[in-house]
């Protein structure tokens, strides 16, 4: 790996870092609080690219592993990886990597400016959407809800994280204009 | 954020980190294994008398991450509602337990024996030519190093906001914390290469 994107990939686990410590953001038509930490993964896909994006989550975890206090709310340690919605924290992971295999795609190709940013979002949902997945198996297997139960607790999180696919996608789309291909993690 | 290092000389401490995590995830096994409240509540007994004997402060680690604690015991609590309460008391023994010795493991390991502890894990992958084992350790570096350097920038953002009177929102926000983080990405890559931090990887010229 060259160093410019070992550098990149800590550079953004640096920014997921911090989008984890500031307080959440409040949208105008919409009254819910932002948590950023999960959009950081997915705009982590999304500007990096899949392999990019992928290990920089990854890094995240491997902090988290540590013991650093990374997570929204100071969280960190390894009992964050045996609680019940640690599916969903693993499920970053894949979401990231979908997000970015998907921008990955739409870059290579010239598009303009709606699409670039339909592709980005269509990417993003379906990060979201397996990240769930995740989130959701978890519950069912590891902590042994009922199916009907972990899926409606899941279902109150989805239009958040939605908002956040769109919002990545929008940043995303910005980035990849004005920055190009030269964030992209080969 | 606060990087505070687990001080302390305890037998806990003194255990290597590899198995310590070796018995983390036999216990992971074992209580999943386990299904009578019973012989859960002895493992989660002998777990809590083990922090209490040899590391307090995991036990105060352990209590302070409330969040945690409260998901546990909102599953614990909606299992003992819905099914009956003694699924509920096992799963909240299980994860408490779990979660409490998780804990512990962490606050009597050092972050550098966890690094040195995953750059040895990692030695395998390197050798069949995946990755770097000593990249981990930088990299881990260099997020410690520039997570301050992000804050400082996302405060200046949002300080440009308020001088121009604009509301902020996220891709406002993002982008140019985003762009103006990575920008930098040129020159802390060749500082690396110019000190030969990397010397596989140094450039030609």
């Amino acid at each position: 790996m060259q160093t410019r994107s070992l550098v990149l990939i800590a550079l953004f686990t640096a920014i997921i870092v911090v989008l984890g410590l500031i307080p959440p953001i409040m949208l105008g038509f919409f009254p819910v609080p932002i948590h950023a930490q999960s959009l950081g993964a997915l705009l982590a896909g999304v500007v990096l690219g899949a392999r990019g994006g992928t290990l920089s989550v990854l890094l995240l975890l491997v902090l988290v592993a540590i013991g650093l206090p990374v997570l929204a709310g100071g969280r960190g340690g390894l009992a964050v990886f045996v609680g019940p919605t640690a599916g969903y924290l693993f499920g970053h992971l894949p979401a990231a990597f979908i997000a970015g295999w998907v921008a990955d795609q739409v870059s290579k190709r010239q598009l303009n400016g709606w699409k670039i940013f339909g592709g980005f979002f269509l990417g993003a949902v379906l990060g979201v959407v397996v990240q769930h997945v995740f989130g959701v198996l978890w519950l069912i297997l590891y902590v042994g809800l009922a199916p009907s139960d972990a899926l409606i607790g899941d279902l109150v999180f989805v239009p958040g994280d939605l908002v956040k696919a769109a919002i990545a996608a929008y940043a995303g789309q910005f980035i990849a204009q004005n920055f190009g291909a030269r964030t992209r993690v080969a | 954020m606060n990087f505070s290092q687990p001080a302390g000389s305890g037998p806990l401490h003194r255990l290597p980190p590899a198995a310590k995590l070796a018995v983390l995830f036999a216990l992971s096994v074992l209580v999943f294994a386990l299904s009578s409240a019973f012989a859960l509540g002895v493992i989660a007994a002998l777990v809590l008398g083990t922090t209490l004997l040899f590391c307090r402060p995991a036990l105060r680690q352990w209590l302070a991450s409330w969040p945690l604690l409260l998901t546990i015991a909102l599953v614990a609590g909606w299992t003992a509602f819905a099914k009956d309460p003694e699924t509920g008391l096992v799963l909240l023994l299980r994860l408490s337990a779990l979660s409490l010795f998780a804990t512990t493991v962490t606050t009597t390991t050092t972050i550098g024996q966890f690094i040195e502890t995953i750059t040895a894990l990692a030695r395998p992958l390197e050798r069949i030519g995946i990755g770097n084992a000593a990249d981990i350790g930088l990299a881990i570096g260099l997020v410690i190093r520039f997570v301050p350097e992000v804050q400082t920038r996302y405060r200046a953002v949002i300080e440009a906001h308020r001088a121009r009177g604009l509301k902020i929102r996220p891709a406002t926000l993002l982008v140019p914390m985003i762009i103006g983080t990575l920008q930098g990405a040129d020159d802390i890559a060749n500082a690396i290469d110019a000190r030969c931090i990397r010397p596989e990887h140094a450039k030609p010229n």
